[in-house]
Protein backbone atom coordinates (compact mmCIF):
# COMPACT_ATOMS: atom_id res chain seq x y z
CA UNK A 1 0.00 0.00 0.00
CA UNK A 2 2.05 2.45 -1.31
CA UNK A 3 -0.10 5.38 -0.75
CA UNK A 4 -0.41 4.83 3.09
CA UNK A 5 3.55 5.96 3.46
CA UNK A 6 2.96 8.80 0.86
CA UNK A 7 3.37 12.01 2.87
CA UNK A 8 1.52 14.31 0.50
CA UNK A 9 -1.62 12.09 0.79
CA UNK A 10 -3.26 13.43 3.86
CA UNK A 11 -5.29 10.56 4.97
CA UNK A 12 -3.90 8.88 7.66
CA UNK A 13 -5.40 5.45 8.36
CA UNK A 14 -4.11 2.02 9.28
CA UNK A 15 -3.02 -0.64 6.74
CA UNK A 16 -5.83 -2.77 7.80
CA UNK A 17 -8.34 0.02 7.06
CA UNK A 18 -6.46 0.27 3.43
CA UNK A 19 -6.71 -3.07 2.66
CA UNK A 20 -10.36 -2.94 2.47
CA UNK A 21 -9.91 -1.06 -1.24
CA UNK A 22 -11.08 2.52 -0.30
CA UNK A 23 -7.92 3.99 -0.69
CA UNK A 24 -7.15 2.88 -4.01
CA UNK A 25 -10.49 5.15 -5.59
CA UNK A 26 -8.78 7.74 -7.53
CA UNK A 27 -9.01 11.46 -6.34
CA UNK A 28 -11.79 13.16 -7.62
CA UNK A 29 -11.26 16.77 -6.53
CA UNK A 30 -7.94 17.90 -4.28
CA UNK A 31 -7.77 21.05 -2.31
CA UNK A 32 -4.40 22.43 -2.14
CA UNK A 33 -3.52 25.12 0.47
CA UNK A 34 -7.16 26.48 0.03
CA UNK A 35 -7.74 29.93 2.30
CA UNK A 36 -10.68 31.70 2.48
CA UNK A 37 -12.13 34.95 3.31
CA UNK A 38 -14.92 36.89 3.83
CA UNK A 39 -14.00 40.51 3.25
CA UNK A 40 -11.15 40.71 6.10
CA UNK A 41 -11.97 37.84 7.60
CA UNK A 42 -10.35 34.66 7.11
CA UNK A 43 -12.75 31.36 7.39
CA UNK A 44 -10.80 28.67 5.84
CA UNK A 45 -7.22 28.45 6.99
CA UNK A 46 -4.55 26.19 4.41
CA UNK A 47 -7.05 23.46 3.60
CA UNK A 48 -5.48 20.54 2.20
CA UNK A 49 -7.84 17.81 1.04
CA UNK A 50 -8.52 15.26 -1.40
CA UNK A 51 -12.01 13.41 -2.16
CA UNK A 52 -12.27 10.07 -3.45
CA UNK A 53 -14.73 9.22 -6.39
CA UNK A 54 -17.73 7.51 -6.43
CA UNK A 55 -17.33 7.81 -2.55
CA UNK A 56 -19.23 9.65 -0.38
CA UNK A 57 -16.95 12.35 2.06
CA UNK A 58 -18.83 14.14 4.76
CA UNK A 59 -17.33 17.35 6.20
CA UNK A 60 -18.45 17.08 10.22
CA UNK A 61 -17.76 19.90 13.02
CA UNK A 62 -19.47 22.57 15.23
CA UNK A 63 -21.65 25.23 13.74
CA UNK A 64 -19.36 28.13 11.91
CA UNK A 65 -16.51 25.92 11.30
CA UNK A 66 -16.11 26.48 7.59
CA UNK A 67 -17.58 23.25 6.46
CA UNK A 68 -20.32 24.90 4.79
CA UNK A 69 -17.99 27.33 3.80
CA UNK A 70 -15.61 24.83 1.66
CA UNK A 71 -18.62 23.14 0.22
CA UNK A 72 -19.56 26.19 -1.39
CA UNK A 73 -16.08 26.73 -3.24
CA UNK A 74 -16.33 23.17 -5.09
CA UNK A 75 -18.92 25.03 -7.41
CA UNK A 76 -17.96 28.31 -6.48
CA UNK A 77 -20.75 29.67 -5.11
CA UNK A 78 -19.06 32.21 -3.12
CA UNK A 79 -18.36 33.87 -6.50
CA UNK A 80 -21.89 35.52 -6.39
CA UNK A 81 -21.46 37.47 -3.55
CA UNK A 82 -18.20 40.22 -3.99
CA UNK A 83 -16.80 40.13 -1.20
CA UNK A 84 -15.87 36.62 -0.83
CA UNK A 85 -13.00 35.29 -2.12
CA UNK A 86 -10.84 31.79 -2.44
CA UNK A 87 -7.34 31.33 -2.51
CA UNK A 88 -5.28 28.39 -3.66
CA UNK A 89 -6.30 25.82 -5.68
CA UNK A 90 -9.08 22.94 -6.12
CA UNK A 91 -8.53 20.75 -8.85
CA UNK A 92 -11.58 18.90 -9.93
CA UNK A 93 -9.77 15.98 -12.37
CA UNK A 94 -6.60 17.78 -12.16
CA UNK A 95 -7.96 21.11 -13.50
CA UNK A 96 -7.99 24.17 -11.31
CA UNK A 97 -11.53 25.48 -10.70
CA UNK A 98 -10.60 28.21 -8.98
CA UNK A 99 -9.35 29.90 -11.95
CA UNK A 100 -11.43 32.62 -13.56
CA UNK A 101 -10.68 31.25 -16.93
CA UNK A 102 -12.55 27.97 -16.23
CA UNK A 103 -15.76 28.81 -16.67
CA UNK A 104 -18.39 28.61 -14.06
CA UNK A 105 -21.41 27.28 -15.66
CA UNK A 106 -19.31 24.61 -17.00
CA UNK A 107 -18.22 23.38 -13.36
CA UNK A 108 -21.77 23.66 -11.75
CA UNK A 109 -22.60 20.93 -14.51
CA UNK A 110 -20.45 18.90 -13.83
CA UNK A 111 -20.76 19.67 -9.77
CA UNK A 112 -24.50 19.86 -8.94
CA UNK A 113 -25.57 20.96 -5.45
CA UNK A 114 -28.66 20.58 -3.07
CA UNK A 115 -28.94 22.70 -0.40
CA UNK A 116 -30.16 22.56 3.34
CA UNK A 117 -33.66 24.17 2.84
CA UNK A 118 -35.65 22.39 -0.30
CA UNK A 119 -35.90 24.88 -3.08
CA UNK A 120 -38.29 23.95 -5.45
CA UNK A 121 -39.21 26.62 -8.06
CA UNK A 122 -42.59 27.62 -9.15
CA UNK A 123 -43.05 25.77 -11.91
CA UNK A 124 -44.38 21.88 -12.05
CA UNK A 125 -42.62 18.83 -11.03
CA UNK A 126 -41.41 18.07 -14.46
CA UNK A 127 -40.50 21.48 -15.45
CA UNK A 128 -38.42 21.67 -12.17
CA UNK A 129 -36.21 18.69 -13.58
CA UNK A 130 -36.30 19.74 -17.17
CA UNK A 131 -35.22 23.54 -16.02
CA UNK A 132 -31.55 23.06 -16.35
CA UNK A 133 -31.57 19.95 -18.76
CA UNK A 134 -33.56 22.60 -21.41
CA UNK A 135 -30.74 25.04 -21.19
CA UNK A 136 -27.68 22.80 -21.77
CA UNK A 137 -29.30 20.20 -23.70
CA UNK A 138 -31.41 20.10 -27.73
CA UNK A 139 -33.41 16.93 -26.62
CA UNK A 140 -36.55 16.16 -28.50
CA UNK A 141 -39.75 15.56 -26.45
CA UNK A 142 -39.54 12.06 -25.79
CA UNK A 143 -35.59 12.32 -24.71
CA UNK A 144 -36.60 14.89 -22.15
CA UNK A 145 -39.53 12.67 -20.82
CA UNK A 146 -36.84 10.23 -20.71
CA UNK A 147 -33.76 12.06 -18.58
CA UNK A 148 -36.76 13.58 -16.51
CA UNK A 149 -37.97 9.77 -15.44
CA UNK A 150 -34.23 8.91 -15.06
CA UNK A 151 -33.70 11.46 -12.80
CA UNK A 152 -36.40 11.39 -10.75
CA UNK A 153 -35.81 7.24 -10.07
CA UNK A 154 -32.41 8.14 -9.19
CA UNK A 155 -33.66 10.68 -6.77
CA UNK A 156 -36.26 8.11 -5.63
CA UNK A 157 -39.22 10.17 -6.49
CA UNK A 158 -40.50 8.84 -9.15
CA UNK A 159 -43.36 5.84 -7.87
CA UNK A 160 -44.54 9.35 -5.98
CA UNK A 161 -44.94 12.09 -8.35
CA UNK A 162 -45.14 10.03 -12.09
CA UNK A 163 -49.13 10.39 -12.18
CA UNK A 164 -48.60 14.38 -11.05
CA UNK A 165 -45.81 15.40 -12.96
CA UNK A 166 -47.53 18.50 -14.54
CA UNK A 167 -48.79 19.95 -10.73
CA UNK A 168 -46.93 22.19 -9.33
CA UNK A 169 -44.00 21.49 -7.28
CA UNK A 170 -45.05 23.43 -4.21
CA UNK A 171 -47.43 21.29 -3.12
CA UNK A 172 -45.09 18.07 -2.30
CA UNK A 173 -43.86 17.40 1.33
CA UNK A 174 -40.73 18.58 2.22
CA UNK A 175 -38.83 15.82 2.16
CA UNK A 176 -40.21 14.77 -1.08
CA UNK A 177 -39.43 18.75 -2.29
CA UNK A 178 -35.50 17.64 -1.23
CA UNK A 179 -35.58 14.51 -3.15
CA UNK A 180 -36.85 16.55 -6.41
CA UNK A 181 -34.14 18.89 -5.80
CA UNK A 182 -31.67 16.10 -5.60
CA UNK A 183 -33.38 14.85 -9.30
CA UNK A 184 -33.32 18.25 -10.68
CA UNK A 185 -29.37 18.31 -10.24
CA UNK A 186 -28.78 14.93 -10.92
CA UNK A 187 -30.67 15.38 -14.33
CA UNK A 188 -27.66 17.47 -15.73
CA UNK A 189 -25.77 14.16 -14.93
CA UNK A 190 -22.78 15.93 -12.79
CA UNK A 191 -19.62 14.35 -11.56
CA UNK A 192 -20.16 15.76 -8.12
CA UNK A 193 -22.74 16.17 -5.73
CA UNK A 194 -22.86 18.67 -3.29
CA UNK A 195 -25.06 18.28 -0.15
CA UNK A 196 -25.10 21.12 2.69
CA UNK A 197 -27.14 19.58 5.33
CA UNK A 198 -29.56 17.99 3.06
CA UNK A 199 -31.87 16.65 5.83
CA UNK A 200 -31.12 19.59 8.52
CA UNK A 201 -35.10 20.63 7.21
CA UNK A 202 -36.61 17.18 7.53
CA UNK A 203 -38.07 14.90 9.64
CA UNK A 204 -36.57 11.46 10.59
CA UNK A 205 -38.93 9.66 7.83
CA UNK A 206 -37.68 11.87 5.45
CA UNK A 207 -34.12 11.79 6.44
CA UNK A 208 -33.63 7.77 6.24
CA UNK A 209 -35.12 7.99 2.72
CA UNK A 210 -32.96 10.75 1.62
CA UNK A 211 -29.73 8.86 3.50
CA UNK A 212 -30.50 5.96 1.53
CA UNK A 213 -30.56 7.80 -1.71
CA UNK A 214 -27.30 8.92 -0.73
CA UNK A 215 -26.28 5.28 -0.50
CA UNK A 216 -27.64 4.93 -4.33
CA UNK A 217 -26.21 8.04 -5.47
CA UNK A 218 -22.64 6.82 -4.82
CA UNK A 219 -22.63 4.21 -7.36
CA UNK A 220 -22.56 7.20 -10.12
CA UNK A 221 -21.42 9.91 -8.32
CA UNK A 222 -19.16 11.48 -6.11
CA UNK A 223 -20.70 12.48 -2.97
CA UNK A 224 -19.71 15.19 -0.62
CA UNK A 225 -22.09 16.34 2.33
CA UNK A 226 -21.67 18.63 5.14
CA UNK A 227 -24.00 17.45 7.93
CA UNK A 228 -24.21 18.45 12.00
CA UNK A 229 -25.21 15.08 12.60
CA UNK A 230 -22.35 13.10 13.53
CA UNK A 231 -24.36 9.65 13.29
CA UNK A 232 -25.78 10.61 10.12
CA UNK A 233 -21.88 10.83 8.47
CA UNK A 234 -20.97 7.69 10.36
CA UNK A 235 -23.94 6.33 8.84
CA UNK A 236 -23.73 7.66 4.96
CA UNK A 237 -20.07 9.05 4.42
CA UNK A 238 -17.04 6.31 3.95
CA UNK A 239 -14.94 9.13 4.13
CA UNK A 240 -15.18 12.01 6.94
CA UNK A 241 -13.29 15.00 7.66
CA UNK A 242 -13.50 17.09 11.09
CA UNK A 243 -13.47 20.78 10.88
CA UNK A 244 -12.81 23.36 13.75
CA UNK A 245 -12.39 27.24 13.28
CA UNK A 246 -11.69 26.82 9.70
CA UNK A 247 -8.90 24.41 9.97
CA UNK A 248 -9.12 20.72 8.65
CA UNK A 249 -8.20 18.84 11.86
CA UNK A 250 -8.89 15.42 10.71
CA UNK A 251 -9.42 13.10 7.59
CA UNK A 252 -10.03 10.05 7.36
CA UNK A 253 -12.16 6.90 6.82
CA UNK A 254 -15.32 7.35 8.44
CA UNK A 255 -14.89 4.65 10.67
CA UNK A 256 -10.99 5.84 12.11
CA UNK A 257 -12.71 8.89 12.96
CA UNK A 258 -15.40 7.80 15.33
CA UNK A 259 -13.35 5.18 16.31
CA UNK A 260 -10.08 5.93 17.07
CA UNK A 261 -9.29 9.83 16.05
CA UNK A 262 -5.85 10.61 16.50
CA UNK A 263 -6.68 14.04 17.25
CA UNK A 264 -7.54 15.17 20.74
CA UNK A 265 -10.10 17.78 19.39
CA UNK A 266 -11.70 15.17 17.31
CA UNK A 267 -12.07 12.99 19.68
CA UNK A 268 -13.76 15.65 21.99
CA UNK A 269 -16.06 16.57 19.69
CA UNK A 270 -17.45 13.15 18.70
CA UNK A 271 -17.68 12.03 22.21
CA UNK A 272 -19.97 15.09 22.29
CA UNK A 273 -18.02 17.08 24.91
CA UNK A 274 -18.24 20.14 22.50
CA UNK A 275 -20.41 21.63 19.61
CA UNK B 1 -52.00 56.25 41.41
CA UNK B 2 -48.87 54.07 41.53
CA UNK B 3 -46.61 53.17 38.33
CA UNK B 4 -48.87 50.27 37.77
CA UNK B 5 -52.24 52.32 37.63
CA UNK B 6 -50.27 55.08 35.38
CA UNK B 7 -49.03 52.46 33.02
CA UNK B 8 -52.44 51.35 32.69
CA UNK B 9 -53.90 54.78 32.15
CA UNK B 10 -52.19 55.46 29.54
CA UNK B 11 -52.24 52.38 27.55
CA UNK B 12 -55.71 53.13 27.88
CA UNK B 13 -55.72 57.15 26.30
CA UNK B 14 -52.79 55.83 23.91
CA UNK B 15 -55.88 52.90 22.57
CA UNK B 16 -58.47 55.18 22.55
CA UNK B 17 -56.73 57.62 20.55
CA UNK B 18 -55.66 55.19 17.71
CA UNK B 19 -59.52 54.18 17.55
CA UNK B 20 -60.23 57.93 17.64
CA UNK B 21 -58.11 58.28 14.69
CA UNK B 22 -58.83 55.71 12.92
CA UNK B 23 -62.65 56.12 13.25
CA UNK B 24 -61.83 59.75 12.00
CA UNK B 25 -60.03 58.74 8.85
CA UNK B 26 -62.69 56.17 8.19
CA UNK B 27 -65.54 58.66 8.81
CA UNK B 28 -64.68 60.71 5.74
CA UNK B 29 -63.88 58.12 3.68
CA UNK B 30 -67.74 56.88 4.17
CA UNK B 31 -68.70 59.69 3.34
CA UNK B 32 -67.14 60.02 -0.15
CA UNK B 33 -68.19 56.70 -0.68
CA UNK B 34 -71.39 57.35 0.63
CA UNK B 35 -71.68 60.20 -1.54
CA UNK B 36 -70.53 58.78 -4.57
CA UNK B 37 -73.07 55.60 -4.42
CA UNK B 38 -75.75 58.05 -4.02
CA UNK B 39 -75.43 60.54 -6.63
CA UNK B 40 -73.99 58.17 -8.57
CA UNK B 41 -76.19 54.89 -8.87
CA UNK B 42 -79.45 56.75 -10.05
CA UNK B 43 -77.38 58.58 -12.49
CA UNK B 44 -76.27 55.35 -14.10
CA UNK B 45 -78.37 54.29 -17.27
CA UNK B 46 -77.81 52.70 -20.17
CA UNK B 47 -77.39 55.24 -22.23
CA UNK B 48 -74.09 55.71 -20.23
CA UNK B 49 -71.65 53.53 -23.03
CA UNK B 50 -73.57 54.13 -25.68
CA UNK B 51 -74.14 57.91 -26.40
CA UNK B 52 -71.19 60.69 -26.47
CA UNK B 53 -70.89 63.40 -24.31
CA UNK B 54 -73.91 65.85 -24.94
CA UNK B 55 -73.00 69.42 -25.52
CA UNK B 56 -75.38 72.00 -23.02
CA UNK B 57 -79.47 70.87 -23.28
CA UNK B 58 -79.07 67.44 -25.03
CA UNK B 59 -79.00 64.09 -23.93
CA UNK B 60 -75.81 61.79 -23.51
CA UNK B 61 -73.87 59.59 -22.42
CA UNK B 62 -69.56 58.92 -21.36
CA UNK B 63 -69.00 56.44 -24.42
CA UNK B 64 -65.97 58.91 -25.60
CA UNK B 65 -64.75 59.16 -22.67
CA UNK B 66 -64.40 55.69 -22.00
CA UNK B 67 -63.13 54.92 -24.63
CA UNK B 68 -60.59 57.57 -24.34
CA UNK B 69 -59.56 57.01 -20.47
CA UNK B 70 -58.96 53.19 -21.38
CA UNK B 71 -57.12 53.70 -24.57
CA UNK B 72 -54.94 56.41 -22.58
CA UNK B 73 -54.50 54.37 -19.25
CA UNK B 74 -53.83 51.07 -21.31
CA UNK B 75 -51.08 52.87 -23.43
CA UNK B 76 -49.59 54.26 -20.48
CA UNK B 77 -49.71 50.55 -18.78
CA UNK B 78 -47.99 49.64 -21.72
CA UNK B 79 -45.31 51.93 -21.96
CA UNK B 80 -44.69 52.40 -18.10
CA UNK B 81 -44.85 48.38 -17.67
CA UNK B 82 -41.64 46.97 -19.65
CA UNK B 83 -39.66 50.22 -18.67
CA UNK B 84 -40.73 49.79 -14.98
CA UNK B 85 -39.85 45.96 -14.41
CA UNK B 86 -36.57 46.49 -16.74
CA UNK B 87 -35.81 49.19 -14.16
CA UNK B 88 -37.21 47.21 -10.92
CA UNK B 89 -34.92 44.14 -12.04
CA UNK B 90 -31.79 46.26 -12.51
CA UNK B 91 -32.05 47.28 -9.36
CA UNK B 92 -33.26 44.17 -7.16
CA UNK B 93 -31.08 41.81 -8.95
CA UNK B 94 -27.82 44.04 -10.51
CA UNK B 95 -27.88 46.79 -8.02
CA UNK B 96 -29.23 45.57 -4.76
CA UNK B 97 -26.24 46.92 -2.54
CA UNK B 98 -24.45 49.58 -4.41
CA UNK B 99 -24.50 52.71 -4.02
CA UNK B 100 -26.10 53.49 -7.39
CA UNK B 101 -29.25 51.37 -6.70
CA UNK B 102 -29.70 53.29 -3.31
CA UNK B 103 -29.16 57.07 -5.69
CA UNK B 104 -31.81 55.07 -8.02
CA UNK B 105 -34.30 54.29 -5.42
CA UNK B 106 -34.29 57.63 -4.17
CA UNK B 107 -34.88 59.46 -7.20
CA UNK B 108 -37.69 56.71 -8.25
CA UNK B 109 -39.23 57.53 -4.42
CA UNK B 110 -38.88 61.18 -5.38
CA UNK B 111 -40.89 60.68 -8.78
CA UNK B 112 -43.64 58.17 -6.81
CA UNK B 113 -44.61 60.79 -5.01
CA UNK B 114 -43.89 63.99 -7.39
CA UNK B 115 -47.41 65.85 -7.78
CA UNK B 116 -49.54 65.43 -11.13
CA UNK B 117 -49.81 68.68 -12.07
CA UNK B 118 -46.27 68.78 -12.85
CA UNK B 119 -45.84 66.09 -14.65
CA UNK B 120 -48.85 66.86 -16.44
CA UNK B 121 -47.17 70.39 -17.32
CA UNK B 122 -43.77 68.53 -17.86
CA UNK B 123 -44.89 66.59 -20.58
CA UNK B 124 -47.32 69.42 -22.28
CA UNK B 125 -44.07 70.75 -22.65
CA UNK B 126 -41.96 68.27 -23.46
CA UNK B 127 -45.02 67.03 -26.41
CA UNK B 128 -48.01 68.70 -27.01
CA UNK B 129 -46.50 72.14 -27.74
CA UNK B 130 -43.56 70.91 -29.85
CA UNK B 131 -46.00 68.53 -31.67
CA UNK B 132 -48.70 71.57 -31.34
CA UNK B 133 -51.64 69.44 -30.61
CA UNK B 134 -53.35 68.18 -27.48
CA UNK B 135 -53.29 64.24 -28.20
CA UNK B 136 -53.78 60.48 -26.60
CA UNK B 137 -50.30 59.95 -27.05
CA UNK B 138 -49.12 62.78 -24.74
CA UNK B 139 -51.85 62.04 -22.12
CA UNK B 140 -50.82 58.54 -22.54
CA UNK B 141 -47.00 59.37 -21.96
CA UNK B 142 -47.99 61.95 -18.54
CA UNK B 143 -50.45 58.66 -17.29
CA UNK B 144 -46.96 56.34 -17.76
CA UNK B 145 -45.17 58.65 -15.99
CA UNK B 146 -47.28 57.84 -12.86
CA UNK B 147 -47.49 54.06 -14.14
CA UNK B 148 -43.12 54.09 -14.05
CA UNK B 149 -42.65 54.91 -10.36
CA UNK B 150 -44.57 52.00 -8.64
CA UNK B 151 -43.63 49.39 -10.66
CA UNK B 152 -40.19 49.87 -10.23
CA UNK B 153 -40.84 50.62 -6.93
CA UNK B 154 -43.09 47.01 -6.42
CA UNK B 155 -40.79 45.20 -8.58
CA UNK B 156 -37.78 45.66 -7.04
CA UNK B 157 -40.25 44.76 -3.85
CA UNK B 158 -41.31 41.86 -4.90
CA UNK B 159 -38.00 40.30 -6.31
CA UNK B 160 -36.06 41.42 -3.58
CA UNK B 161 -38.59 39.16 -1.24
CA UNK B 162 -37.59 36.10 -3.39
CA UNK B 163 -35.89 34.13 -1.05
CA UNK B 164 -31.65 34.04 -1.90
CA UNK B 165 -31.71 30.28 -1.99
CA UNK B 166 -33.88 30.11 -5.08
CA UNK B 167 -31.15 32.18 -6.65
CA UNK B 168 -28.62 30.43 -5.52
CA UNK B 169 -30.34 26.94 -6.38
CA UNK B 170 -30.90 28.31 -9.55
CA UNK B 171 -27.35 29.41 -10.06
CA UNK B 172 -25.98 26.07 -8.92
CA UNK B 173 -27.42 24.49 -12.04
CA UNK B 174 -25.67 26.55 -14.31
CA UNK B 175 -27.73 28.48 -15.56
CA UNK B 176 -27.10 32.10 -16.08
CA UNK B 177 -28.51 34.76 -14.25
CA UNK B 178 -30.25 36.63 -16.93
CA UNK B 179 -32.06 33.25 -17.99
CA UNK B 180 -33.23 32.84 -14.22
CA UNK B 181 -34.46 36.46 -13.70
CA UNK B 182 -36.51 35.54 -16.39
CA UNK B 183 -37.42 31.81 -16.08
CA UNK B 184 -37.82 31.47 -12.31
CA UNK B 185 -37.12 34.72 -10.17
CA UNK B 186 -39.97 36.50 -11.96
CA UNK B 187 -42.04 33.65 -11.74
CA UNK B 188 -41.86 33.35 -8.10
CA UNK B 189 -42.44 37.17 -8.53
CA UNK B 190 -45.40 37.36 -10.23
CA UNK B 191 -48.45 37.68 -8.33
CA UNK B 192 -47.21 40.47 -6.59
CA UNK B 193 -45.34 42.76 -9.70
CA UNK B 194 -49.19 42.09 -11.55
CA UNK B 195 -50.25 43.93 -8.00
CA UNK B 196 -48.11 46.72 -8.85
CA UNK B 197 -49.26 47.01 -12.29
CA UNK B 198 -52.98 47.27 -11.18
CA UNK B 199 -52.21 49.27 -8.11
CA UNK B 200 -50.58 51.79 -10.97
CA UNK B 201 -53.59 51.19 -13.29
CA UNK B 202 -55.78 52.05 -10.38
CA UNK B 203 -54.11 55.20 -9.15
CA UNK B 204 -53.95 56.83 -13.13
CA UNK B 205 -57.53 56.04 -14.06
CA UNK B 206 -58.73 58.53 -11.68
CA UNK B 207 -55.56 61.34 -12.56
CA UNK B 208 -56.84 64.43 -13.81
CA UNK B 209 -54.09 67.04 -13.97
CA UNK B 210 -51.72 64.73 -16.15
CA UNK B 211 -54.45 64.38 -18.91
CA UNK B 212 -55.70 67.85 -18.49
CA UNK B 213 -52.33 69.35 -19.59
CA UNK B 214 -51.69 66.59 -22.29
CA UNK B 215 -54.69 64.72 -23.77
CA UNK B 216 -57.65 67.60 -22.76
CA UNK B 217 -60.95 66.62 -24.14
CA UNK B 218 -62.81 65.49 -27.08
CA UNK B 219 -66.79 66.06 -27.90
CA UNK B 220 -66.59 62.76 -30.23
CA UNK B 221 -65.07 59.74 -30.31
CA UNK B 222 -61.38 59.76 -32.12
CA UNK B 223 -59.67 56.87 -33.68
CA UNK B 224 -57.01 58.87 -33.84
CA UNK B 225 -54.25 58.79 -31.34
CA UNK B 226 -52.92 61.99 -32.41
CA UNK B 227 -55.94 64.41 -31.59
CA UNK B 228 -57.57 65.48 -27.77
CA UNK B 229 -59.24 62.75 -26.33
CA UNK B 230 -61.63 62.65 -24.39
CA UNK B 231 -61.62 60.88 -20.95
CA UNK B 232 -63.10 60.06 -17.71
CA UNK B 233 -61.69 62.79 -14.94
CA UNK B 234 -61.69 65.94 -17.04
CA UNK B 235 -65.31 65.14 -18.44
CA UNK B 236 -66.09 64.77 -14.50
CA UNK B 237 -63.75 68.12 -14.09
CA UNK B 238 -66.05 69.93 -16.83
CA UNK B 239 -69.43 68.74 -15.98
CA UNK B 240 -69.28 68.87 -12.37
CA UNK B 241 -68.33 72.77 -13.05
CA UNK B 242 -71.05 73.51 -15.26
CA UNK B 243 -74.07 74.90 -14.12
CA UNK B 244 -76.44 72.11 -15.59
CA UNK B 245 -77.98 69.59 -13.62
CA UNK B 246 -77.77 66.18 -16.21
CA UNK B 247 -74.15 67.52 -16.52
CA UNK B 248 -73.79 67.32 -12.85
CA UNK B 249 -75.46 64.08 -12.94
CA UNK B 250 -73.05 62.14 -15.64
CA UNK B 251 -70.19 63.46 -13.65
CA UNK B 252 -71.57 61.89 -10.71
CA UNK B 253 -72.23 58.73 -12.92
CA UNK B 254 -68.63 58.92 -14.11
CA UNK B 255 -66.84 59.28 -10.53
CA UNK B 256 -69.09 56.20 -9.59
CA UNK B 257 -67.60 53.89 -12.29
CA UNK B 258 -64.19 55.10 -11.67
CA UNK B 259 -64.44 54.47 -7.99
CA UNK B 260 -65.72 51.28 -8.41
CA UNK B 261 -63.01 50.15 -10.89
CA UNK B 262 -60.84 51.27 -9.05
CA UNK B 263 -62.04 49.03 -5.71
CA UNK B 264 -62.22 45.93 -7.75
CA UNK B 265 -58.95 46.81 -9.11
CA UNK B 266 -57.87 47.12 -4.73
CA UNK B 267 -59.69 43.77 -4.33
CA UNK B 268 -58.03 42.29 -7.26
CA UNK B 269 -54.76 43.09 -6.33
CA UNK B 270 -55.19 41.92 -2.45
CA UNK B 271 -56.71 38.61 -3.98
CA UNK B 272 -53.31 37.76 -5.67
CA UNK B 273 -51.28 38.52 -2.95
CA UNK B 274 -52.80 35.92 -1.16
CA UNK B 275 -53.35 33.76 -3.35
CA UNK B 276 -49.39 34.64 -4.02
CA UNK B 277 -48.43 33.95 -0.62
CA UNK B 278 -50.03 30.31 -0.03
CA UNK B 279 -47.94 29.36 -3.22
CA UNK B 280 -44.88 30.36 -1.84
CA UNK B 281 -45.44 28.11 1.62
Amino acid sequence: MNNVDDPVDPLSVTAERASNGLLEAPAKIAAHNLNFYYGESRALKDIELVIKEKRVTALIGPSGCGKSTLLRIFNRMYAIYPKQRAEGQVLLDGENVLDARYPVNRLRTKVGMVFQKPVPFPMSIYDNVAYALRHYEKLTRRQMDERVEEALKSAALWREVKDKLSHSALGLSGGQQQRLCVARAVALKPEVLLLDEPTSALDPISTASIEQLIDDLKADYTVLIVTHNMQQAARVSEFTGFMFLGELIEFGVTSDIFTHPTNAKTEAYITGRFG
Amino acid sequence: MTRWQRRQFTDYVAKALGVVATAFGLFWLAWILWTTVSKGLPALKWGLVTQMTPPPGADGGLLNAFVGSAVMCGLAVLIGTPIGIGAGTYLSEYARHTKLGAAIRFINDILLSAPSIVIGLFVYELMVRPMGHFSAWAGAVALAFIVLPVVVRTTDEMLQLVPTTMREAALALGVPQWKIIRQVLYRAALSGIVTGILLALARISGETAPVLFTALNNQYLTSSLNEPTANVPVVIFQYALSPYEFWHALAWAGAFVVTMLVLVLGLTSRWLIARGKMTNE
